[in-house]
């Protein structure tokens, strides 16, 4: 793996290089942390590519990288006030095109986020489509994703985090019981097709994730939000363990594994058992779990505890009793 | 400064640096050797007596390397020498290379692009949509407001996405075991893959099997992707359209009717789900791409929703929700 990293870290390098010409060639004289600041990069970065910068060129009529054919930059103003001026220029006019993948990652991506409420103007992002196909230096990659479905509630969570407003709705429980619930939007996330809520909830003081599909009624609140991203901390990962949860062993065949990954505690044990993993999963309550392990029939078996296993069985047998009527 | 008979390493993005500025720089192009023997990174290792079989290998993995940033650099014959591979050109020209100069982006349409970008989280495509991001930056257009209230992401889990999108790129054909349901074995498949595309959720590759275009799920590869050394022309830009489409088109034909208990979970998301309504019997008529899929999906719900329609799928759902209690009894 290591060997395999190495390759795709110097093309990384190579292409913020490509970059990062360009950019200083339309700035006269920029610091070092404006640049950063602009590519997102550690100052380090920039001064390390500017240091190759300026020592690179092209072979030239002599084939020996003579002064002239070489970039040069202000060295006095970089070493000393930590600024970037090119005196000399070599090879290098404009920014470079977007390789056949690279566009084809942007137009995937702007198709899945056509349903968002403000995107709702197909015709830019038809416009943006084509600028990329455009500035691509092949036809872009075949990758393409369906765009979501716009939807009320998703529209209105995105007004009322816009506006920093608070909004109400009706929220089912794994267990199936409705709450009106009350919350400070924070962030709108998706995974896949899947689009959730996260925000801080009067009633439980806490920060909690919201499936949209089981939001209904929503209401936008004219009351502001009293929580914001900064007060509280949003990890990045959508599914966040609690001390709260139980631990339950199931056995999983290894191809479905990856359906519950965001379950598998990162430390957990998983060892092989007859041609299946046996692992651990986190859960906030059996509920839950039944609903997971029903949705995986065949493919993933509860191990113990029993009573999570009692928990399954009889919510199966009661679905499956609805047919024998 | 770089100087003959230097000793020290140069490291790998300067001499790739230094190869596409040389090879921008020539209209002519260089030969082969004349890259070897002055372009900084491969002069310092280069023999003028011995061999250069080393470097020569190493130039050809540059090369890869380098088109793969979609820097487009190219081979031109030696004028009178049509055939003679020792006296091949390469050259990088620069209106290939170079973003059409009619091509701008507003600081509207770069914050969207940054947000397409963030969808991308796993594997090269997340690298590739990172890369295309810093290209975008380098021409300078600054965003009005970093996006942080959304959090949009597509995964890539299938363990066979990577290795189909590189075969895809690279119109290589691929060979897979194929598992359908309801079959106990899996079937080796030899296709020409076409495109890759993500409909409710799920992965599938659209291919072409021996002159007929179909669809597989990605989830039901079996073990390795192999790409073979064949390759096919590369097919129709909107071949990605069509794969959707086709789906669509499957997903639209495929009508459920399922009773649900008001109030739960079922009937809340159920209702919600894309395309559903509510038939005259008061229950809901929904659609949906496989039965396999759709009755795993229907089973979670347990007793809370019951499958009235079609039959076939009314039966998947039962015998799963049999299964589910047995294995736990």
């Amino acid at each position: 793996m290591a060997e395999r990293a190495k390759p795709r870290q110097a093309q990384d390098k190579l292409a913020f290089l490509l970059s990062l010409v360009p950019y200083l060639m339309d700035h006269d004289r920029v610091s070092v942390s404006t640049a950063a600041a602009h590519f997102g990069v550690p100052e380090e970065q920039i001064r390390e590519a500017v240091r190759l910068i300026g020592v690179s060129g092209i072979p030239g009529d002599t084939a020996t990288y003579q002064h002239g054919d070489l970039f040069d930059i202000a060295w006095d103003d970089f070493e000393d006030n930590d600024e970037i001026v090119i005196t000399n220029l070599v090879a290098i006019d404009d920014s470079p095109r977007f390789s056949a993948r690279e566009a084809a990652a942007l137009i995937a991506g702007l198709q899945y986020l056509s349903a968002l409420p403000e995107q709702a103007d197909r015709e830019a992002i038809a416009t943006l489509t084509a600028k990329l196909s455009r500035g691509a230096s092949a036809d872009p990659s075949q990758v393409a994703v369906e765009g979501s479905e716009a939807d009320e509630t998703l529209a209105l969570a995105r007004e009322s985090v816009a506006k920093g407003v608070q909004l109400s709705f009706d929220y089912l429980n794994s267990q199936g019981q409705a709450e009106r619930r009350r919350v400070d939007p924070l962030r709108v996330e998706s995974v896949d097709a899947d689009w959730y809520l996260r925000g801080w909830d009067h009633g439980r003081e806490a920060v909690r994730t919201f499936r949209l599909d089981r939001a209904s009624n929503p209401e936008i609140t004219s009351d502001p939000i009293t929580h914001s991203v900064s007060d509280v901390s949003l990890p990045d990962k959508l599914f966040e363990g609690s001390v709260d949860d139980l631990l339950v062993v199931i056995d999983v065949a290894p191809g479905a594994a990856i359906l519950l990954a965001d379950y598998i505690p990162d430390n957990a044990d998983t060892v092989e058992v007859d041609g299946r993993l046996r692992t651990t999963v986190r859960v906030s309550h059996y509920h839950g779990l039944k609903r997971l392990i029903a949705s995986m029939p065949g493919v993933a078996t509860v191990v113990e505890p029993a009573e999570a296993r009692a928990v399954v069985a009889e919510w199966a047998a009661a679905g499956a009793a609805r047919y024998a009527q | 400064m770089p100087a003959e008979g230097s000793t020290t390493r140069v490291p790998v993005e300067e001499r790739l640096f230094s190869l596409v500025l040389a090879l921008l720089a020539t209209d002519a192009g260089l030969t082969k050797n004349e890259i070897l023997s002055t372009v900084q990174g491969y002069s310092q290792k280069y023999s003028h007596s011995g061999d250069n079989s080393n470097l020569e290998r190493q130039f050809e993995r540059d090369k890869d390397d380098i088109r793969e940033l979609g820097v487009p650099l190219e081979t031109i014959d030696s004028p009178g020498q049509a055939g003679n591979n020792q006296n091949l050109r390469y050259r990088i020209p620069r209106g290939a290379y170079e973003l059409p100069a009619d091509i701008s982006f507003s600081p509207e349409e770069t914050a969207l692009l940054n947000l397409a970008a963030m969808v991308w989280r796993e594997g090269s495509i997340s690298e590739q949509s990172r890369r295309a991001i810093i290209k975008l930056r380098s021409l300078g257009v600054s965003t009005t407001e970093p996006v942080l209230s959304y959090a949009p992401r597509v995964r890539v889990r299938d363990a066979a996405f990577e290795p189909l999108s590189a075969a895809l790129e690279k119109r290589q054909v691929v060979r897979f075991s194929y598992l359908k349901p309801g079959e106990a074995e899996p079937t080796v498949r030899t296709l020409a893959p076409l495109a890759l595309v993500q409909h409710q959720g799920r992965w599938h590759l659209y291919a072409d099997d021996a002159g007929t275009p179909k669809t597989f799920l990605l989830r039901r590869i079996v073990g390795p992707v192999t790409t073979l050394a064949k390759t096919f022309p590369a097919p129709p830009p909107d071949t990605k359209d069509r794969a959707l489409l086709e789906l669509e088109d499957v997903w639209n034909r495929h009508t459920a009717i399922v009773e649900v208990e008001p109030g739960t979970d079922a009937a809340t998301r159920l209702r919600r789900r894309r395309g559903s309504s509510v038939a005259a019997s008061g229950a809901l008529e929904l659609h949906y791409s496989d039965t396999n899929i759709f009755a795993d999906e229907l089973a979670g719900y347990g007793p809370e929703a019951l499958v009235v329609s079609p039959p076939h799928l009314r039966e998947a759902v039962r015998a799963r929700l049999e299964r589910t209690a047995a294995d736990h009894g």
